[in-house]
């Protein structure tokens, strides 16, 4: 196993962590579940391609276009579903998210249902880990503020959260449109990685795999969703050697976490990383005291 | 004029599959109120028992329509028991039943694949002979027939079932309310088992059918989303709304790619949806559930 | 002054006459009582002023401004609160949580400012926190700090309701059935308690009471209910002496308390 080929899966596992994250913060923070986020990958994707290929703009802001074009389509989307009760917006969703991908099997511009190839590979390593740390860091930013525990109030109880003047609706659509922002960026990635697009890269099972994923981590909890996609990326990939089982494998062992662990992972719990920085800084700090004092306390 | 007829045909032969497919997503909706997207896949399996049944094992058609039927009752029950019956004891939210299932969906496909069966694409032997049945200058298909006959058939049974014995009322009352049903002494762990079981049989029934108009391959269950989306467009947990859905769905889908375009036939079924969910989203014949302040 | 000002309101499920053409007024800084058997209207009238529930007819007055239209949470933006029957606290949100969260309506800093940590963000933040502090005081949680809500004893739950409701800084609080499952003992002190907080926030209460004693021991005013109809209006006394509430209310009641 070369360092060319970890670093690939670290790279997909990135990718999908951009998504998940996003996600997290629909399902995990606000209580809201979707069957639809291959779709706004998918838009992400698209629009991201059309930006480098059609419009020849930079990637960077190509993805930001991405983003946009997927929270935009998340907007409309949101207007007519939101007000629906739980199960119903994710059916909903699931409609969105399969009809986005019908649509683009027939948009001949994009190359239809055979595909867009030969995009620039303009996604590398650097890229994916800077732009999770920043997913990372506005996520965590958000959920420590008064908007974050709003989300919270409303996945706890919906109509306490009215009573105590949140809007509702609004919360879940800004939930709902930087959820789809993320998914947008990872489509853009993921595009721009692999050099090209087709519309079945973004079927139903990859709105559930995302789904999974954020629960297998951890409902609640963005450290979670971390480890989640990292391990549910790379596993896979690394058990290539299982080849044609390990997607059976990967099913049994839904069912199996489902019905012994569904707290998943973490729990609702955070590694408290900024502890442990502080922790390990001061430690470091105090060692060189120590060090200059020469001696033993 | 006969071309439209021809379309209608095709639409009722179809659309009565979609609903022997879409009456097990209803049943175990009304009683447990998720979506069991496992179904898909049990439907699957009908069609690859039926299969072998027939080829494998030589058996007369209504031998290997029994025991795909048979096969896929006994499935259901047991993926009730090992995916869902944990959930239910610990009273889980209705994400963590969909999950589940879609764990046992993924799991299904990918085992068909992974085993010597493999992904290949497999066609019925043909039973009910090839020349159509003419009436008034409109060619109709023996298997349409059949299918119609067959799927017609079950529903009724079903329906008399639901309406006439001791086991239908129980599982009205639980679909009207679980836990007072049990209260009440209805013993619900066994109607979840017999709705899972009947929803199994039906699957069975349609993945025999489907296999037969089509043709047998693992991802068959994603066609089977369309049964579904019958269902929501039925209403959900409405049986009487899931086969009415199911018809509209058929019919609409041979016309569309009957004067439109076949490509649109997959894209209008999700349009139907979007649309229900928006202007209706308890569907046409659905029971409207209030939450309570 | 009035507060809050109810005018032929009706609530129509389908056939069923919920509340029927009720009207009375509510003065500020009182506490008023509503009460009437079960099923009489008393939570569909909390509904419809808190905006969770649309008028039929009628309209509803709070400071002159009609509320009928206007979503629960712009209703609650106005300054009026509410607790809840079968408790509604963030389940999995500890105490500090629950009463935090609820103060997030007293700041306006945006999305951009959180993600940025910028001095506005923190300033408010800060001021917060403070706040949520104070009324955990006050309400006599701080000992409970860090307990996860739904791991409360009951009591607390219903304190903890309040303190969430009270950290909106209302005008009025309308409370819902607060003594229910309380001993006489608990009963009383959740009287002082009202009484504390009125004159502390300068609050007007609204109280939905099975409670007899609460009832005529805190309000200064109270309406009864029965089938949705408005049955009497008027103080403690005056509702004790009623011949029509004995008869359709007081007389029942003693049967089901027995």
């Amino acid at each position: 196993m070369d360092w060319f080929y970890i670093k690939g899966i670290l790279i997909l596992s990135g990718i999908n962590l951009m998504a998940v994250l996003g996600l997290s913060l629909l399902t995990g923070f606000t209580g809201l579940f979707s069957f639809g986020h291959a779709g706004f990958m998918a838009i992400g994707a698209y629009v991201t391609a059309m930006g480098t290929v059609k419009l020849g703009l930079p990637f960077a802001a190509a993805l930001l276009l991405g983003a946009a074009g997927a929270a935009l389509a998340s907007f409309f989307i949101g207007r007519i579903t939101l007000n629906l009760k739980g199960d119903y917006f994710c059916i909903a969703t699931l409609g969105f998210g399969e009809a986005i991908r019908l649509i683009l099997d027939n948009v001949q511009y994009f190359g239809g249902a055979r595909g867009w190839p030969n995009l620039p590979r303009s996604t590398n390593f650097t890229i994916v880990v800077i732009l999770n740390i920043i997913g990372i860091i506005i996520l965590a930013n958000l959920i420590n503020s008064r908007h974050g525990r709003n989300f919270k109030a409303i996945r706890e109880e919906e109509l306490a959260s009215q009573t105590i003047g949140i809007n509702v609706f609004r919360y879940k659509m800004t939930a709902l449109m930087i959820s789809a922002a993320y998914a947008g960026v990872a489509g853009g990635l993921l595009g721009h990685y692999l050099g090209f697009l087709q519309p079945k890269m973004f079927q139903f099972i990859k709105s559930t795999e995302l789904t999974i994923t954020v629960i297998f981590g951890g409902l609640g909890s963005i450290s979670g969703s971390v480890i989640g996609a990292l391990v549910l990326t790379s596993l896979p990939e690394l058990l290539r050697t299982f080849a044609i089982w390990r997607l059976v494998v990967y099913g049994a062992a839904v069912v199996f976490i489902m019905i012994s662990r569904p707290q998943g992972l973490m729990g609702g719990y955070e590694i408290p990383v900024g502890k442990i920085f502080k922790k390990l800084f001061s430690r470091f700090a105090y060692g060189k005291k120590q060090a200059v004092g020469g001696g033993k306390q | 004029m006969s071309g439209f007829l021809q379309q209608l045909i095709n639409g009722l032969s179809i659309g009565s599959v979609y609903a022997l497919m879409a009456v097990g997503y209803s049943l175990v909706y009304s009683i447990m109120n998720f979506s069991n997207f496992a179904h898909g896949g049990v439907i699957m399996i009908g069609s690859y028992i039926g299969f072998f049944a027939m080829t494998a094992f030589k058996m007369p058609f209504a031998t290997a329509f029994c025991t795909a039927a048979l096969g896929t009752g006994l499935l259901a029950v047991l993926i009730e028991r090992i995916a869902y019956s944990p959930l239910r004891k610990r009273n889980a939210p209705f994400l963590y039943f969909i999950i589940s299932a879609m764990g046992v969906s993924i799991f299904l496909e990918n085992i068909i694949i992974a085993s010597p069966i493999g992904p290949t694409f497999r066609t019925y032997p043909r039973v009910f002979g090839a020349e159509p049945f003419v009436v008034a200058g409109v060619n109709i298909g023996r298997l349409d027939v059949m299918m119609f006959v067959i799927s017609t058939l079950s529903l009724i049974i079903l329906v008399f079932i639901i309406e006439k014995t001791r086991t239908g009322m129980g599982i009205r009352a639980s679909a009207y309310n679980l836990r007072a049903s049990a209260l009440m002494g209805v013993n619900t762990d066994r109607i979840i088992l017999i709705v899972f079981g009947l929803g199994g049989l039906l699957a069975g029934i349609a993945g025999v059918l489907f296999g037969m108009k089509y043709t047998v391959y693992p991802q068959i269950g994603n066609i089977t989303l369309k049964s579904f989306i019958a269902a929501v467009f039925g209403g959900l947990g409405s049986l009487p709304g899931a086969v009415i859905g199911s018809i509209l769905l058929g019919i609409i889908e041979t016309f569309t790619s009957g004067y439109l375009s076949s490509q649109f036939r997959d894209l209008i079924a999700f349009v139907l949806l979007i649309f229900i969910l928006v202007v209706r989203p308890r569907g046409l014949m659905g029971k409207i559930t209030e939450e309570k302040a | 002054m009035k507060l809050l000002q109810l005018k032929n309101v009706t609530k129509q499920f389908g056939g069923l006459m919920a509340v029927d053409n009720v009207s009375f007024d509510v003065e500020r800084g009182s506490i008023f009582g509503l009460i009437g058997p079960n099923g009489a209207g008393k939570t569909t009238i909390f509904n419809l002023i808190t905006g969770i529930y649309k008028v039929t007819e009628g309209e509803i007055l709070f400071e002159g401004i009609e509320t009928n239209s206007m979503q629960p949470y712009r209703v609650a933006e106005l300054g009026i609160t509410r607790t809840f029957q079968n408790i509604r606290l963030f389940k999995k949100l500890t105490t500090y949580e629950n009463i935090l969260t609820a103060c997030h309506y007293n700041v306006r800093y945006g999305l951009v400012d959180a993600v940025l940590r910028n001095k506005r963000f923190k300033a408010e933040e800060k001021g917060l926190l403070a706040h949520a502090e104070e009324l955990m005081n006050i309400m006599g949680l701080e000992d409970r700090r860090d307990v996860i809500a739904g791991n409360l004893p009951y009591g607390l739950q219903r304190r903890l309701e309040i303190a969430r409701a009270l950290a909106l800084r209302p005008k009025l609080l309308l409370l819902d059935e607060p003594a229910a499952g309380m001993n006489p003992d608990e009963t009383a002190r959740l009287m002082t308690l009202i009484k504390e907080i009125r004159d502390r926030f300068n609050l007007t209460v609204l109280v939905i009471e099975h409670h007899m004693d609460l009832i005529m021991g805190v309000c200064e005013r109270i309406v009864v209910l029965n089938f949705g109809k408005k049955l009497a209006e008027g103080t403690a006394g005056e509702v004790q002496a009623n011949p029509k509430v004995i008869e359709a209310y007081l007389g029942e009641e003693e049967v089901v308390v027995c």
